[in-house]
C-alpha cells in the first residue's frame, strides 16, 4: 500500500488523458463534441422519443409546414411530407440510419482496418511492397466513386450501400495503421522495449497503441463525415436506403417533387446532414488541434 | 510561374465583365426571334420509336403522332366527330364490310437530310402502311420485332380480309365483318400513314430498320435530331397540305424527373411542360398558366394473374378491398380526379352506373386472405411507372400509399420501378406480380377500354399485362361490336364490367384530367381529348423570355399590391 | 526526365491492365450471362449468342477471355448499352466532353478561388481572417453537394432568374458535334447565333461548375494554407526577409512561386475528388455528361454500361493524374529522381 503512495506523485497523464485535457479546452471542439454525443443519443434513443411512427402517414395532415409557420400545427413541430408522415419523427429515425449506420461502419471498418494494417506493419518484403501498391491505387479513388461501384454490383439498398462504405474505408485503416505503427516502431521506447524481450504484439499493444490511438480517432472522425455524406448522397441518388426507410438523404429526394410548395422537406434533411457533418468535423479538428499542441508542449 | 499567377487575380474581373456583357448580349433581337419563332417543350420521357403503329404508349404517342403523321380520318370539334384528315371522304356499304377512301392529292411527305420524296402521297402509302401490319409476309411486317400492339389486341388482321387500291387516290378496306369501332380504329393516332417511296428505297439499301427510327410522314413537323433521352428536335415541315404550323422550330426537351421539369418551367426554360406538379406553385405565377383537359383514362392497379399469389381470384379480392381509394384520390390526384367503379369513366356513353364497386374493408381483406390460405399474409412486389401520366400523376405516392394499406392486412409490398421504356418491356414479360399502370383512350368508343386492356388477344402480346384471359368477357366485347344497336351493346358492356369486378384482374382507381402547364406567351390548343398532344396549332405572342421583362410583371404587381 | 517518362509510362501499362481486368470481372460479378454482360446485347438469337460466345471466346480459357475482352476494348467496342440497345463507344463519345468541359471549368473555379484564399489564410496565420477562412472551408466542406445544388438553383435560377438550372446550353441553339467540347463546337460552327449561343452556354456552365468547385476550393484552401505557412517559415525566406526585401517582394517573388509547386502535387488526387462530386451535380442540373448517364444505367441495371463507363471514367481521371505528375516534375526537378508511384 505504500509502495503506491510514493510513486502516485509521479503519475503521469497518458497521452489520451493529455489530449482530452487540450481539447476541453477548446470550446468550439467542445461544442462539435457535444452535439456528436447528443446525435449518438438521439440515434439509439430515436424509436423511443419519436413522438410519431416514421412509415405510417396521418393522411388528414398533408404537408403541414413546420409549428412556427403561421400554418403550422404544434404537434407536428417541424410539419409533415406529402403522406403526412412527422417530419421530426422521421428526422429522429434518419439519424440512426443516416448518422448511426456511418458510425457503426467507421468502428467496424477501424477494426478491420487495425488489425489488418498492425499485422502487414510487422511484414516487409514483396509481400508489404505489393500491399503498398494496392493501398496507392484504392486510395487514389474517392471514397463516393468506389461506393457507388460496390452499389452498382450488389445492388441498391441501404445494407448494401453499408457494406460497399464498410469496403471503401477498411484500405484507408490499413494505411493509417500501417503507416504509424512503422513509425512508432522506430522508436526508441519500443527499442527499449524489445531489449527486454517484449514480444511484436506485447509491443504493439502496450507500447504503440496507445501512441496512435488518437491518431486513428483523428482519421476516424473524417472517415465519418464523409460516411454521413456517402450515405446521404447514395440515398439521394436512390441507389441506398430505399423507400420509404427515413434516410436523411432519401428523405430529401422524396421531398424534392414538392421543393417548391413544401420546401421545408428538403431545408430539413439538409440541415440535419449538415448539422451531423459539421459536428463530426469540430470533433475532428478539435483532435488534430490538442494533437498540434501537444506535440508542440 | 509566378507571373501567370499574379495575372489571375487581374483576368478575374475581365472574365466576370465579359460573361456578364456576354449575358446581356442575350437580349439582342436575333436571340429574341429565334425563340419567338420555337417553342421547348419539356417531356416527360423518350419515345420507344418513332413509328406510332409499333407503340401505345402515350409518351410515343405524344412525341411523334401528331407531330409527324397524320392518319386517313381524325375525330374533330367539340362532339368528336369523325372527320376527314389524309382522306377527303369516305363511304361504307350498308353491310358495314366495305369502306372505299378517297384520299387528297395534294399531300406531300417530309423532305429531309435522309429522304427526298419524288411523288405526291398517295393510295400506295396506304396500302403499304397498312399491309406491313396485317400481311405477315410483307417486307416490313417483322422489321422492328413485328409487334403492333394496338392492333394485334384489336384483332385487326382478323378483321380486315384487305386492302385494295382502286386507283392512285382511292383504296377499299375489305372486312370479315361488321365492327362498329373500325373507323374510330382507322381515327386513332396509331393508324399513321408512312411513307412507301421511303419504304422501298431503305428495302434497296438493305436498312428497312430506320423507317422506324428516321421517320417521314406527312405531319406539320419533320424531324430533325433525335439524342436519346435527351431531346427530340423538329423543324417545320413547309410544304404541309394545310396551312403550315406557326412556329418554325419545336424542341421536346426530355425530362423524365418531375422536379426538373418544373424547375426548368420555373426559370423560364421551357414554354410547355407535360404533367406538371405543384399546381398551387404554377397557380400563384402570373407569366405561367396552368390548363387541364377531361381526358378519358382509367388508373389501376393490375395483378398478374399468371403468378403466385395472384392466380387466386380470393387474393385478388382481398387485395383490392384493402385499398383505401378516396384516400388515394386525394393524396396522389389532390382531389382532381373521379373515383372509378369500373375501367370506364362517367364521360363514356357506356358508362353503367349499377357497376358494382367493390369498397373499402380491411376487416374483409383479412377474412378473404385467410380463406385463400395466407392467413400470415405473404410479400410481393408492385412495380410503379416512374413517369407522370394522366391517369396516374405519382404512381410512387400511390405505391406507397398501397404499401401502407396493405401493411394492416400482413401483406408487405416492395416497391420496383424502372426507366419508363425498360419498366414496360419488362411488364410485358410478365416479370411483375403487380403493378400500377393505366390506360388512356384514343378515341371515344368503348372498346378502347376493354379490348387493348383486357382481353385475351391483349394478353398474348403483353399489352394486357394482367395476363387474365377469360372466354366470358372476351365473347361479350364480339358481341357488342357485332352490333350497331347502341342500349344492346350498352348492356353487354355493363355485364363485360360486372365480370371485371368479380374477377379483379385490376383494382381500377380513378379517372383523372390531363394537366399541362405553359407560359402565357404561348398560344393555340395543344392537348386533345385522345391520343397525342400537337403543336400544330401553337404558336408564340410577345417575347417575354427577357430577363428584364420577366421582372417587371412582378415588380408592378409587388406596387399595386 | 526520361526515366521519369518511362517509369510514368509502365505505371500508366501497369494501371491500365489492371482496370481493364477489373472492369472485365465485373462482368462475372453482375447477374446474368457473362457474355451477355459483355456484350449488352440481351435479344440475342441462338445464334448470334453462339456468334458472341466465339468472339468473347467464352468456350477457352479465362486467359484468353480476357485477352479477347481487352481486344474488344482496344478496338473501341464496348458493347451496347442493354437499355437503349445502341453502341456504348457513341454515348460515351457524345458524353464524356461535356463531363470534362464542366469538371475543368469546376478545377480552374476551384484553384482560382482556393488557392489565393489559402495565401491569405496563412499570410495572416492565428488571426481573425485566418480563422474566418477557415471556418468558411469546414462549412463549405461539410454541406452535401445535392442540397448545395437545390439551393443554387432555387436562389440564383428560381428567385433571382440570373441563371439556367439544367442542360448545357438552351436547346433552342443547334450546335453541330465536332468535339463535344460545347465552347470549342460553338466557336467552330457556322451558326447565325454563335455568340449568343456562346453567352447562353457560358450563363448554363457558371452554376453547376461553382457548386463542383466549392469543396474542391476549401481543400485547396488548406492544402495552400499548408503549403504557404511551411514556405515562410524555410530558411531562404528568412534569408530573403534579412536582406530587406519588403513582404510584398518575399510573398510574390518566392513564397507563391514555392507554395504553388507543393499544390499542383495534390491536383490529380483532388480531381477524383472533383468528378465524383460532378456526377451528382450532373444529376441535379440535368448536365448531359457521363455521370448522369452511369447513374442512370445503375438505376437500369445496364450492366454493360456501368461496366464500360466506370472503366473510361476512371482511366480519365488516372490520365489527368499522370499529367499533373508530369506537370509538377516539369516544373519541380527535385520531383524527377527518386518519387513511386504515389
Amino acid at each position: 500500500m505504500a509502495r503506491e503512495k510514493i510513486y502516485l506523485e509521479e503519475v503521469f497523464p497518458s497521452p489520451f488523458m493529455q489530449l482530452w485535457g487540450i481539447f476541453r479546452k477548446t470550446p468550439v471542439a467542445m461544442a462539435g463534441f457535444c452535439c456528436f454525443i447528443f446525435l449518438i443519443l438521439l440515434a439509439i434513443f430515436a424509436p423511443i422519443i419519436s413522438p410519431y411512427s416514421p412509415v405510417d402517414g396521418n393522411l388528414e395532415m398533408i404537408l403541414l409546414p413546420p409549428a412556427w409557420h403561421p400554418d403550422g400545427d404544434v404537434s407536428y413541430l417541424l410539419g409533415t411530407d406529402e403522406l403526412g408522415r412527422d417530419m421530426l419523427s422521421r428526422l429522429m429515425y434518419g439519424t440512426s440510419l443516416t448518422f448511426g449506420l456511418s458510425f457503426i461502419v467507421v468502428i467496424f471498418s477501424l477494426v478491420i482496418g487495425v488489425v489488418i494494417g498492425s499485422l502487414s506493419a510487422l511484414t516487409r518484403g514483396i509481400k508489404s511492397s505489393f500491399l503498398n501498391h494496392f493501398l496507392d491505387v484504392v486510395l487514389s479513388i474517392p471514397s463516393l466513386l468506389l461506393a457507388i461501384i460496390i452499389v452498382a454490383i450488389l445492388g441498391p439498398g441501404i445494407s448494401n450501400t453499408v457494406w460497399a462504405i464498410a469496403i471503401v474505408f477498411i484500405p484507408q485503416f490499413i494505411h493509417i495503421t500501417r503507416y504509424a505503427v512503422k513509425e512508432e516502431f522506430r522508436k526508441d521506447y519500443v527499442l527499449a522495449s524489445r531489449l527486454d524481450g517484449a514480444s511484436n504484439f506485447r509491443i504493439l499493444y502496450y507500447s504503440v497503441f496507445p501512441n496512435i490511438v488518437e491518431r486513428l480517432m483523428s482519421q476516424a472522425t473524417l472517415a465519418q463525415s464523409a460516411a454521413i455524406l456517402d450515405i446521404a448522397t447514395l440515398g439521394f441518388l436512390g441507389l441506398g436506403a430505399q423507400i420509404p426507410l427515413p434516410e436523411w438523404g432519401a428523405i430529401l429526394a422524396n421531398g424534392l417533387e414538392r421543393f417548391y410548395i413544401a420546401p421545408w422537406t428538403v431545408y430539413l434533411p439538409g440541415l440535419a446532414i449538415l448539422f451531423a457533418v459539421v459536428a463530426t468535423n469540430l470533433v475532428g479538428e478539435g483532435i488534430r488541434h490538442a494533437l498540434k499542441l501537444r506535440k508542440e508542449n | 510561374m509566378a507571373v501567370s499567377t499574379m495575372s489571375f487575380k487581374p483576368t478575374l474581373p475581365l472574365l466576370i465583365s465579359a460573361f456578364v456583357s456576354l449575358l446581356t448580349g442575350c437580349n439582342e433581337a436575333n436571340k429574341l426571334s429565334l425563340s419567338e419563332r420555337s417553342i421547348i417543350y419539356c417531356s416527360e420521357g423518350s419515345p420507344e420509336t418513332f413509328n406510332p403503329q409499333l407503340s401505345t404508349s402515350g409518351t410515343t404517342t405524344d412525341a411523334i403522332a401528331k407531330q409527324l403523321y397524320n392518319s386517313l380520318i381524325v375525330y374533330k370539334g367539340q362532339n368528336n366527330i369523325l372527320g376527314p384528315s389524309l382522306a377527303k371522304d369516305w363511304h361504307v356499304t350498308r353491310d358495314g364490310k366495305k369502306i372505299t377512301f378517297y384520299l387528297r392529292q395534294d399531300v406531300r411527305f417530309h423532305q429531309t437530310s435522309y429522304f427526298t420524296p419524288t411523288r405526291l402521297f398517295n393510295a400506295d402509302d396506304v396500302l403499304f402502311s397498312f399491309n406491313r401490319i396485317l400481311d405477315k409476309s410483307h417486307a416490313f411486317h417483322q422489321v422492328s420485332g413485328g409487334q403492333y400492339p394496338f392492333f394485334q389486341s384489336n384483332e385487326f388482321s382478323e378483321l380486315v380480309e384487305k386492302v385494295e387500291k382502286i386507283n392512285d387516290f382511292t383504296v377499299r378496306f375489305i372486312l370479315t365483318r361488321n365492327d362498329s369501332s373500325f373507323l374510330a380504329n382507322l381515327a386513332t393516332d396509331y393508324a399513321s400513314i408512312l411513307s412507301a417511296e421511303y419504304g422501298e428505297k431503305l428495302f434497296i439499301e438493305n436498312t428497312p430498320h430506320k423507317i422506324d427510327i428516321q421517320p417521314i410522314g406527312t405531319g406539320p413537323f419533320k424531324l430533325k435530331d433525335y439524342r436519346v433521352g435527351s431531346l427530340i428536335r423538329f423543324y417545320r415541315h413547309d410544304l404541309y397540305w394545310q396551312e403550315k404550323a406557326k412556329i418554325e422550330q419545336l424542341v421536346f426537351d426530355i425530362s423524365p424527373s418531375k422536379t426538373s421539369r418544373l424547375t426548368k418551367l420555373l426559370a423560364k426554360e421551357c414554354d410547355v411542360s407535360s404533367y406538371p406538379i405543384a399546381h398551387e406553385k404554377i397557380a400563384e405565377r402570373s407569366d405561367l398558366l396552368l390548363e387541364s383537359i377531361t381526358s378519358l383514362n382509367v388508373g389501376y392497379f393490375g395483378f398478374n394473374t399468371k403468378k403466385q399469389p395472384f392466380d387466386n381470384k380470393l387474393v385478388r379480392k382481398a387485395i383490392s378491398l384493402a385499398i383505401n381509394k378516396q384516400a388515394i384520390i386525394d393524396t396522389v390526384y389532390h382531389s382532381q380526379a373521379a373515383r372509378a367503379k369500373s375501367i370506364l369513366p362517367k364521360t363514356s356513353w357506356a358508362y353503367d352506373s349499377n357497376t358494382p364497386e367493390l369498397g373499402y374493408d380491411p376487416v374483409r381483406a383479412k377474412s378473404l386472405l385467410e380463406v385463400a390460405g395466407y392467413p400470415q399474409g405473404f410479400t410481393m412486389d408492385l412495380w410503379a411507372m416512374p413517369v407522370q401520366r394522366a391517369y396516374n400523376p405519382n404512381a410512387v405516392t400511390m405505391a406507397k400509399l398501397i404499401q401502407a394499406d396493405l401493411k394492416k392486412i400482413g401483406v408487405k409490398v416492395k416497391i420496383v420501378s424502372y426507366e419508363w421504356s425498360t419498366f414496360l418491356r419488362r411488364l410485358s414479360l410478365g416479370e411483375h406480380q403487380s403493378f400500377l399502370l393505366g390506360w388512356n383512350a384514343d378515341n371515344p368508343e368503348p372498346d378502347n377500354f376493354f379490348t387493348p386492356m383486357l382481353s385475351c388477344s391483349a394478353s398474348e402480346n403483353g399489352n394486357n399485362r394482367t395476363f387474365w384471359c377469360n372466354e366470358e368477357f372476351d365473347q361479350l366485347l364480339q358481341k357488342a361490336l357485332k352490333t350497331t344497336n347502341m342500349s344492346k351493346r350498352k348492356s353487354y358492356y355493363a355485364q363485360a364490367m360486372a365480370i371485371i369486378s368479380e374477377e379483379m384482374p385490376l383494382l381500377p382507381i380513378a379517372h383523372s384530367k390531363r394537366f399541362q402547364a405553359r407560359g402565357t406567351d404561348v398560344e393555340g390548343d395543344i392537348l386533345s381529348t385522345f391520343g397525342g398532344i400537337s403543336f400544330y396549332h401553337a404558336s408564340k405572342t410577345k417575347p417575354t423570355s427577357e430577363p428584364q421583362n420577366l421582372n417587371e410583371p412582378n415588380k408592378s404587381k409587388k406596387v399595386s399590391n | 526526365m526520361l526515366t521519369f517518362t518511362l517509369r510514368r509510362i509502365s505505371l500508366f501499362i501497369f494501371t491500365m491492365l489492371v482496370l481493364t481486368l477489373l472492369s472485365f470481372s465485373l462482368s462475372f460479378l453482375f447477374p446474368g450471362d457473362t457474355v451477355i454482360n459483355h456484350s449488352g446485347q440481351i435479344n440475342a438469337t441462338a445464334s448470334e449468342l453462339v456468334q458472341l460466345n466465339k468472339a468473347y471466346q467464352m468456350d477457352k480459357s479465362i486467359v484468353d477471355q480476357y485477352g479477347a475482352y481487352l481486344t474488344h476494348i482496344l478496338n473501341g467496342d464496348f458493347g451496347q448499352s442493354m437499355a437503349s440497345q445502341s453502341p456504348i463507344r457513341n454515348e460515351i463519345i457524345e458524353l464524356l466532353p461535356a463531363t470534362i468541359e464542366l469538371s475543368l471549368v469546376a478545377l480552374l473555379i476551384a484553384m482560382v478561388v482556393g488557392i489565393p484564399l489559402g495565401f491569405i489564410a496563412a499570410i495572416n496565420h492565428n488571426k481573425a481572417s485566418d480563422n474566418v477562412i477557415l471556418s468558411l472551408a469546414m462549412l463549405g466542406y461539410s454541406i452535401p453537394v445535392f442540397w448545395l445544388g437545390l439551393l443554387a438553383i432555387l436562389v440564383f435560377s428560381i428567385g433571382l432568374g440570373w441563371l439556367p438550372s439544367a442542360g448545357q446550353i438552351s436547346l433552342l441553339f443547334e450546335i453541330k458535334f465536332v468535339t463535344g467540347i460545347q465552347f470549342i463546337d460553338i466557336l467552330l460552327s457556322d451558326s447565325p447565333y454563335k455568340w449568343q449561343a456562346f453567352s447562353n452556354a457560358s450563363a448554363h456552365i457558371i452554376l453547376p461548375a461553382c457548386v463542383i468547385a466549392l469543396a474542391p476550393a476549401t481543400i485547396f484552401i488548406r492544402l495552400s494554407r499548408a503549403a504557404m505557412i511551411e514556405v515562410l517559415a524555410a530558411s531562404y525566406i528568412r534569408a530573403a526577409r534579412a536582406k530587406g526585401l519588403s513582404f510584398q517582394q518575399i510573398i510574390f517573388r518566392h513564397a507563391i512561386r514555392n507554395a504553388l509547386i507543393k499544390i499542383i502535387r495534390h491536383v490529380g488526387l483532388q480531381f477524383a475528388n472533383l468528378v465524383t462530386i460532378a456526377m451528382v451535380t450532373e444529376v441535379i442540373f440535368s448536365w448531359p455528361g457521363i455521370g448522369r448517364w452511369l447513374i442512370e444505367s445503375i438505376y437500369q441495371r445496364d450492366y454493360t454500361a456501368i461496366q464500360s463507363g466506370l472503366l473510361v471514367l476512371s482511366c480519365f481521371i488516372f490520365i489527368i493524374h499522370i499529367l499533373t505528375d508530369f506537370i509538377y516534375a516539369a516544373l519541380n526537378p527535385l520531383a524527377r529522381g527518386n518519387q513511386h508511384g504515389s
